[in-house]
């Protein structure tokens, strides 16, 4: 029987105290491991969204770029409009190689809780999506009342090529009047994995037409012909010369933006986790030194059947070390798990000043994170347990006789 | 120094009518003891000398107070005498008024040479009997090959190797601790009132035990009040108020 299997043991034998100082450890290491993961899934997420966008530079109205970066990225109802006219003079500037503009409203259902979100496009937009799978002839003109539904709106509706779609401003799906429209289904998206699953598509006029926002458009997505730096710099200084209500956004920008806001609430948050960590660690301490000193005669007897003052402490220090590891491998563990609710916690909290969060899951399970928790664990441990097993070594052995008798 | 046959050296100084000439296993010479309790200063050992012969098996007796423990944690090296001279296995814990040896040096000194029985026994209740028995080995860095199951056999607990001390009887309990004591093979078993927390039929069980070891070789001191101990051993040191005598021979 070896070292570590006594130390394992003797954890055992108090397993309330033990359990709640492994409690502790693991609580701060999980709070750790979700903020690293969240923050390293929101980096990734967002530049795989961005990526998939299949655009380089984004021209928007003036305004907030993250709301901007929100509306593009996931939908919805924003009330800032450019001119349409400006898309012919984005699509002549020298180093575009494509732009598409597009129109964007949604119906917001509150009660539901469901937004129904619409994108009104041209044949450029088609053009930026190469991938796209159309089930249907596609649309017949570019004031058809015609609509193409992505994958999860079809399925959701149970909507196929041929059916009718029934526009109805009203949220609840009643008839509310002139604003309505019915709509032949003119084309289903195949599955892509992307914000276009969820989204209506149709005609930019028709869009236009429907909802009343005549000659108006909400983005222009532009491909750069040259990705290199320097022309990227040459073209977004060209569409900024164009002036007019227009912000240029290359997305290697909002990306870097992003980044650097997400730097400035980590290091506060950081330094929130590295007190909960020190405090940690001091619980750890504290509970380890008073276990020591109630186990006073016990160490005095090891001393007193062969035990050296090194062999104690070895076994103190084994025993914190453990406690510490297992501690944070469970705060993994129940970070993990919990993952999907801190989440949900997070976009609600979250939602509304950093824009642009990512779909999908953020908290995950990256190897480098893994270890570096696992190790900040099994650190803390070293640290707290050398001054409990000093002292734990300094136990004369003749305390178990004078204790005794 | 060493203790290579004591059994022979014994039986040379039987033939001779001699005691054995073969060098002590541990030695006092004008051994103090004092310690402060309370503001008062007690004199707990008062010139004692003492020479214990490989293979002997001594009874340190005297009524409760008398000094037996403290003189027990001498001669085990747990404690340091205030003056006088105290050699244990050769090596020299203390002399000319001075302890020579670190509290390291000494824990050193008993790891290899001394085996220590308590009257509480001081079994870990989380492990079985084997695994108590086998403890000494993890500080002494060896392997068990099976000495542990060997040593209970010999105290007659072979059949109880996988029991936690809630499952033993005291006098069971005292015998782990007693195979325990001797895995690291020591020169010297210290027992301090080894039947103190036993019945009388338990005892006597306890004591047979000792017999037998001391028959194989083992050197004993065993320290204890009751009167029937101390008369079924050849030498008896009577303590009294820290005053020592001796009476009888070693055998």
């Amino acid at each position: 029987m070896e070292l570590i299997r006594l130390a394992v043991k003797n954890l055992l034998r108090r397993k309330l105290r033990s359990g709640l100082t492994l409690a502790g450890v693991g609580v701060a290491i999980a709070v750790l491991y979700s903020l690293l993961e969240f923050q390293k899934g929101y980096e990734t997420g967002l530049e795989a969204e961005l990526n998939q966008l299949g655009a380089h530079i984004m021209v928007v109205p003036k305004g907030c770029p993250y709301e901007a970066a929100t509306i593009v990225l996931h939908g919805g109802k924003w009330p800032r409009y450019m001119e349409e006219s400006y898309f012919s003079r984005i699509a002549a500037t020298p180093g575009v190689s494509q732009a598409a503009p597009v129109l964007m409203d949604a119906i917001i259902n509150r009660e539901a809780g469901l937004n129904t979100i619409f994108m009104g496009i041209t044949a450029e937009y088609g053009r930026l999506r190469p991938k796209w799978d159309v089930a249907g002839s596609g649309f017949s003109g570019d004031t058809a009342r015609e609509v193409i539904l992505g994958a999860t709106v079809a399925d959701t509706l149970g909507l196929r090529v041929g059916d009718t779609y029934l526009l109805r401003q009203d949220a609840a799906g009643r008839a509310a009047g002139k604003l309505d429209a019915d709509m032949t289904v003119a084309g289903v998206l195949g599955r892509t994995g992307t914000q276009d699953d969820g989204f209506i598509f149709m005609p930019l006029h028709t869009l236009q037409d429907v909802f009343q926002l005549p000659e108006k458009i909400v983005v222009v997505l532009v491909r750069a012909a040259g990705i290199d730096p320097a022309s990227l710099e040459r073209v977004t200084h060209a569409l900024r010369e164009l002036g007019g209500n227009m912000n240029i956004f290359p997305l290697s920008e909002l990306l870097d933006n992003a980044s650097q806001l997400l730097q400035v609430t980590r290091v506060f948050v950081l330094a929130i986790v590295a007190v909960a960590i020190a405090l940690g660690t001091v619980g750890v301490l504290n509970t380890i030194l008073m276990a020591v000193f109630e186990r006073t005669k016990e160490i005095g007897m090891m001393k007193a059947i062969g035990a050296s003052a090194r062999d104690v402490f070895a076994l103190i220090w084994a025993e914190t070390i453990l406690i510490c590891a297992f501690g944070g491998a469970l705060g993994i563990a129940l970070a993990i798990a919990s993952a999907r609710g801190i989440e949900a916690f997070l976009r609600l909290t979250m939602a509304s000043q950093f824009t642009a969060l990512p779909q999908g899951a953020l908290i995950g399970l990256s190897p480098s994170i893994l270890t570096a928790c696992l190790a900040l664990a099994v650190s803390l441990g070293l640290l707290a347990g050398i001054y409990p097993a000093w002292r734990a070594s300094a136990v004369k052995p003749i305390e178990a006789i004078r204790g005794a008798n | 120094m060493t203790n290579s046959n004591p059994a022979a050296a014994s039986a040379v100084a039987q033939s001779n009518g001699r005691a054995p000439a073969a060098a002590p296993v541990a030695e006092l010479i004008g051994l103090n003891k004092f310690y402060a309790r309370g503001g008062e200063k007690i004199h707990a050992l008062r010139d004692v000398s003492l020479a214990i012969s490989p293979g002997e098996f001594l009874c340190v007796s005297g009524p409760s107070g008398a000094g037996k423990t403290t003189l027990l944690n001498i001669l085990g090296a747990m404690d340091t005498p205030s003056s006088g001279e105290v050699r244990i296995a050769g090596r020299t814990v203390a002399a000319r008024g001075k302890v020579l040896l670190s509290e390291a040096q000494r824990d050193k000194l008993r790891r290899g040479n001394i085996g220590f029985i308590f009257t509480e026994f001081f079994l870990m209740p989380t492990l079985t009997a084997l695994q108590n028995v086998q403890m000494p080995l993890i500080w002494s860095g060896r392997a068990d090959r099976g000495q542990a199951r060997e040593l209970l056999e010999r105290v007659g607990l072979g059949h109880r190797l996988n029991h936690r001390p809630s499952e033993l009887s005291g006098g069971e309990m005292q015998r782990v601790a007693i195979a325990r004591a001797l895995i690291n093979a020591p020169l010297l078993l210290l027992a301090d009132e080894p039947t103190g927390n036993v019945d009388t039929a338990t005892r006597d069980n306890i004591l047979s035990l000792f017999r037998e070891l001391n028959d194989g070789g083992l050197t004993i001191v065993l320290a204890s009040h009751d009167r029937e101990i101390a008369r079924g051993v050849s030498r008896v040191l009577h303590l009294r108020d820290g005053t020592a005598s001796l009476t009888g021979e070693v055998r």
